[in-house]
């Protein structure tokens, strides 16, 4: 309860958030469509889907147990969200707000779509409208695809889409294309979403201090955002834009905490120079007690006289 | 021009009176069998619960996640500082030159070996995979002070036999004709360990550069030895064990609590064996006087070691301070500083105390407080870690030991017994030789040429 | 050395030919380092979900002997069982070029221990026993209370490895800090010396012991676990060989877990999976690590619980019980 009040002020200062219920849906995006019809088998595997990535937050549809959060999530069976358009709620899943995780990278559009399918289901007023891709682009029957190349002075990647059909070749216009870099666990957008201009031309800047593999390679790809519109065309290169990794291993340096091989040196050295100090001492003394033996054979005269030599020669050095 | 000593009628005269009252202990007699019975059926009924632990794993023992040193390591950290006495008494009171530490310090030494010995066996008992001791040595990171504690327990525990055996070399030799009566693989024994001892000048002189040589080297190597116990705990940035002064600070605790073991075997010795004679009053008002120089000292680390974060009160130390002081483990906190510590040093300033009897009590309280103080030292400071403690049974919040526990840390005990009681039934137990030194003497002055 | 020529003794697939020419230098070294098929079970994950969407049917990511992931057709893969000796090479070894980092945003964490199963499951432990635990944390009466969920931090400056007395316990060229199970000794001393106790000690029979008796010993997965060994978090290094998150940060429905490579200076967020800049990150949020005055220099950052969107709710304590046998 404490929490509250400062909860509130939080909320109120991010002017974002304290619009609380209009999440607003950019125009162009309210009226998407699923390019593929809902049936039995898009609500099944859009069930798997949202037990997955929604219902640790979202509860169960139509069992009002979403969990509380400020804004609520909401059952997605209720009235306030099923009013949403699904153009509108496949935005809100893509990008995501406060709380509310984006999925854009967890799910592909298709997913998302059959998410939107389960979501449907439990509306009995629904009637779905898809997108008749072919006739709804505007280049239909045309083959899409993606070029690419690097200006190394001004660190730039022109990224050019173009829309080949048997008799010509048009450029892609006010297409959405996205730029990544390939990490190890996924793609890291470089710069930001790019609308194609007239020529199909979109331009991205190489951030400074982006890091490459060990020779300064970086693998690059574009892709556009609208994937169910133009298709999942891709385009990857390699292109020498990164820093050099130079970092190397960690456990290089000779260290308290490294392998025995790599210790200190100084405790390699008083370690071994402590043990073989002391055991030299206690074998100086073990050999003292053969000493004494030899004398005391010396002196019950029976020994031979070469060991006679030994303590005699000892004692003058001590 | 005769080199041999002991070799006038009056000598011998003394020798053999000397020889006649420290000898007649070397037997094996009815007590001796019934004494060693009940130590080794003890030593078998406790070393079932270490069967068990063994069979059972570590489980058994009231260690857990955040309390994963218990008993068995505050055990082991006594058993070292213990075995510190045997360095004390011969090496640091003996090459200074004090002639009343020579009927003791053969007691000394059996104390130290016993311990040490012991020691390397408690942290056997410690370890969840005793097959695998080996690794220390195949695989062995320099850096480790596990390491280096194996390394000078071990040290420690050769150098102390060897101080232990090379000055009774002439007392076997002595001992070997007087033996009449006693089991034949006993004299056969005396007669090889004596190394054909003849009791020659040069003989005396080559044994003398030996025990000066082993006396100079056991010093740094037992400084070592708990230096190095104390750095397990003080390598750790954790609280209550992350301190600069742990080093001597053991250290002075450890010359307490050997001080205080020797005084209980000595006085058993003295009363057992009928040794008056030797181990006098005297003797005892003297170590009486070497307990309180080293209490006060270790008073000293102990005031360094509880005030000084107590003046700060840093987080972790507020509340291990917190803890001892006033907390779950202040009862125990207070009585071993109270009766451990403080009132054996008061109560013998007083000559009256320094009396065999008193000192004996005096000194069971020091060790039983000594032991508990390295209880204090190893479990409270994992009981409060950086990090709270959620999530977990409610029982592995706080350590209490199991009877297993208990019962392996008594067989260590038991152990230690059981190798005072050989050492000391077989062998003479007060330098022979010395003390017939000491009384030519005593006669005449000695010629030292 | 011997690690390559093992691969080509197992079968090594002829991959050259399968694989897009554009990649073909990279592969030249490439063996199969693990077991790299991806199961059924494993589909489930999101990690999977998200390969399968994002690159052509039919292709599988694998590591390559140098280190890069590369994409081959699923067909193009053999079952391959490493044994015991190069499971320890390649597992002390460590993944060259890398250097693991972890971000946690508590900002995000609502407690749902959805990382804490997710790791039991995997490295089977007992519902009480930890690799990652969520603490509920407050440094002061009038500062707010918040979870937190706390691995093993992988120090740079480890003080558990420090005082191992046979190398048992190791940090990797990679950064991650490892237990050989194989070669502990029970001495305990790394779990004294942890500030941040994240170790934890099997004190009983491991739930799976008996099942998993015969099963080759991975150290990058602990498993099998054996009674009377230490164990703790490994930032799940068998998946990260696979190209897959750690068990938790995929686990986490809350977006509370960042992962990835330093040197990449990227993370990536095991819920949305969406990457981001890991310096931008670390500087726009004001990242911290966990009790820098140890100087022991941890792989784990923290950014602070600020801007939170719900309640702080402890929700039901809930009572552990220890397994009696």
């Amino acid at each position: 309860m404490k929490y509250t009040v400062p909860v509130i002020m939080c909320l109120l200062l991010l002017p974002s958030l304290s619009k609380g219920q209009d999440w607003v849906v950019p125009e162009e995006r309210k009226g998407r469509l699923s390019t593929f019809p809902f049936t039995e088998e898009t609500r099944k595997e859009g069930e798997r889907l949202y037990n997955i990535n929604c219902l640790s937050c979202h509860g169960t549809p139509g069992k009002n147990n979403s969990i509380a959060l400020v804004p609520p999530p909401g059952d997605p069976a209720t009235e306030k969200i099923q009013r949403n358009s699904d153009g509108e709620i496949f935005h809100k899943v893509t990008v995501g707000r406060g709380q509310m995780p984006s999925f854009r990278s967890v799910m592909s559009a298709e997913e998302i779509w059959k998410t939107v399918s389960y979501i449907r289901s439990f509306n009995r007023d629904y009637v779905q409208r898809v997108m008749q891709i072919i006739t709804s682009s505007a280049y239909p029957g045309a083959q899409i695809s993606l070029s690419m190349a690097y200006l190394e002075a001004e660190r730039q990647v022109i990224v050019r889409a173009m829309a080949t059909d048997e008799e010509k070749s048009v450029p892609v216009t006010n297409a959405g294309v996205r730029l990544f870099a390939s990490r190890y666990f996924g793609a890291l957008a470089v710069d930001e979403e790019k609308l194609t201009d007239k020529n199909g031309v979109a331009a991205f800047v190489i951030p400074a201090g982006l890091p490459g593999d060990t020779a300064g390679n970086v693998s690059i790809s574009a892709r556009f955002t609208d994937e169910e519109v133009f298709g999942s065309v891709t385009r990857d290169t390699v292109i020498q834009a990164g820093l050099k990794n130079r970092a190397g291993s960690l456990v290089a340096q000779r260290a308290m905490w490294n392998s025995v091989r790599k210790a200190p040196l100084w405790v390699i050295l008083s370690y071994g120079i402590g043990v073989l100090a002391v055991w030299g001492f206690i074998l100086l003394v073990m050999l003292k007690l053969r000493d004494i033996y030899t004398v005391g054979s010396a002196l019950r005269g029976n020994l031979r006289p070469a060991s006679d030599q030994e303590p005699t020669n000892k004692q003058e050095a001590i | 021009m005769d080199e041999t000593r002991f070799n006038t009628p009056g000598e011998q005269r003394k020798i053999d009176s000397i020889a006649a009252d420290i000898l007649k202990n070397v037997r094996i007699n009815r007590s001796f069998i019934l004494w060693m019975g009940f130590l080794s059926t003890v030593l078998v009924l406790c070393l079932a619960a270490y069967v068990i632990q063994l069979r059972e794993g570590l489980g058994v023992t009231g260690m857990r996640d955040f309390t994963s040193w218990g008993m068995y390591i505050a055990n082991f950290v006594f058993f070292v500082a213990t075995s510190l006495v045997g360095m004390l008494i011969s090496s640091v009171l003996g090459l200074i030159g004090y002639q009343w530490v020579k009927p003791i310090s053969r007691i000394a030494e059996i104390i130290a070996i016993a311990f040490a010995a012991v020691a390397g066996l408690v942290i056997i008992s410690d370890m969840g995979r005793p097959d695998r001791l080996p690794y220390v040595f195949m695989y062995g990171r320099v850096q480790s002070p596990i390491l280096w504690d194996v390394t000078v327990v071990t040290t420690y525990f050769v150098l102390s036999l060897l101080l232990w055996f090379f000055p009774m070399v002439p007392d076997l030799a002595i001992s070997k004709s007087r033996l009449e009566g006693r089991p034949a693989f006993l004299v056969k024994a005396y007669d090889i360990l004596s190394f054909r001892w003849e009791h020659h000048e040069v003989q005396y002189r080559i044994m003398k550069q030996a025990i000066r040589i082993l006396l100079i080297l056991i010093i740094p190597t037992a400084f070592a030895i708990h230096t190095v116990t104390s750095w397990l705990f003080a390598v750790t940035p954790r609280t209550g064990w992350d301190s600069t002064i742990f080093g001597p600070y053991f250290i002075s605790g450890a010359f307490v609590s050997g001080t205080a073991a020797l005084i209980i075997a000595i006085y058993f010795f003295r009363v057992n064996y009928k040794l008056q004679k030797y181990l006098t009053d005297d003797t005892f008002d003297k170590i009486a006087r070497v307990l309180v120089l080293v209490s006060i000292v270790y008073f000293y680390f102990n005031l360094n070691e509880f005030l000084v974060p107590g003046y700060k009160l840093k987080t972790g130390d507020a509340i291990h301070l917190r803890e001892l002081f006033t907390g779950h483990y202040a009862p125990l906190f207070w009585t071993i500083q109270l009766g451990g510590l403080i009132i054996p040093v008061i109560l013998l300033l007083f000559k009256k105390m320094r009396r065999p009897l008193p000192m004996l009590i005096i000194s069971l309280f020091v060790l039983c407080g000594a032991w508990l103080k390295r209880y204090i030292i190893v479990v409270p400071p994992q009981a409060h870690p950086n990090l709270p403690i959620q999530n977990v049974p409610v029982e592995w919040v706080i350590y209490k030991p199991t009877l297993i526990e208990i019962a392996v840390t008594v067989a260590s005990i038991i152990l230690v017994l059981i190798i005072i009681t050989i050492l000391s039934k077989l062998f003479p137990v007060i330098p022979i030789w010395e003390m017939a030194e000491e009384e030519n003497e005593k006669d005449k002055p000695f010629d030292k040429q | 050395m011997s690690k390559e020529k093992q691969g080509e003794d197992n079968g090594r697939p002829d991959l050259e030919k399968a694989v897009d020419n554009s990649r073909r230098d990279f592969l030249r070294k490439v063996t199969l380092a693990g077991a790299v098929t991806v199961t059924g079970g494993a589909a489930i994950y999101s990690g999977h979900r998200f390969e399968k969407a994002k690159h052509n049917e039919g292709m599988v990511r694998v590591l390559t002997e140098d280190n890069r992931l590369v994409e081959i057709p699923v067909e193009q893969m053999r079952d391959f069982k490493p044994d015991l000796k190069m499971l320890q090479t390649r597992g002390r070894e460590g993944i060259a070029g890398r250097r693991w980092v972890m971000v946690i945003d508590l900002s995000r964490c609502r407690n749902a221990r959805k990382c804490v199963e997710a790791c039991q499951s995997a490295h089977q432990l007992r519902p009480y026993e930890y690799h990652i635990n969520t603490l509920v944390m407050q440094e002061s009466v009038n500062t707010p209370a918040f979870f937190m969920p706390k691995p093993c931090q992988h120090c740079d400056n480890p003080p558990c490895v420090s005082v191992c007395p046979v190398d048992a316990t190791f940090k990797r060229q990679d950064g991650i800090v490892l237990i050989d199970n194989e070669r502990y000794l029970v001495c305990r001393l790394c779990i004294a010396a942890c500030p941040y106790s994240a170790r934890i000690f099997h004190w009983q029979e491991p739930t799976q012991a008996e099942a998993d008796k015969d099963k080759e010993y991975n150290v990058e997965l602990n498993v099998p676990q054996k009674k009377g060994t230490v164990t703790k978090c490994l930032f799940s290094a068998d998946r990260l060989r696979e190209g897959m998150l750690p068990y938790c940060v995929s686990a986490c429905p809350n977006g509370v877990f960042y992962f990835g490579d330093e040197n990449e200076d990227a993370v990536t967020n095991g819920t949305t999976k969406e990457t981001v800049r890991l310096s931008e990150l670390l500087e726009t949020s004001g990242a911290y690590r966990l009790m820098p005055e140890l100087g022991t220099k941890p792989r784990v950052y923290y950014l602070p619980p600020r801007n939170r969107i719900f309640e702080f709710e402890e929700g039901e304590k809930k009572e552990y019980k220890e397994d009696k046998a």
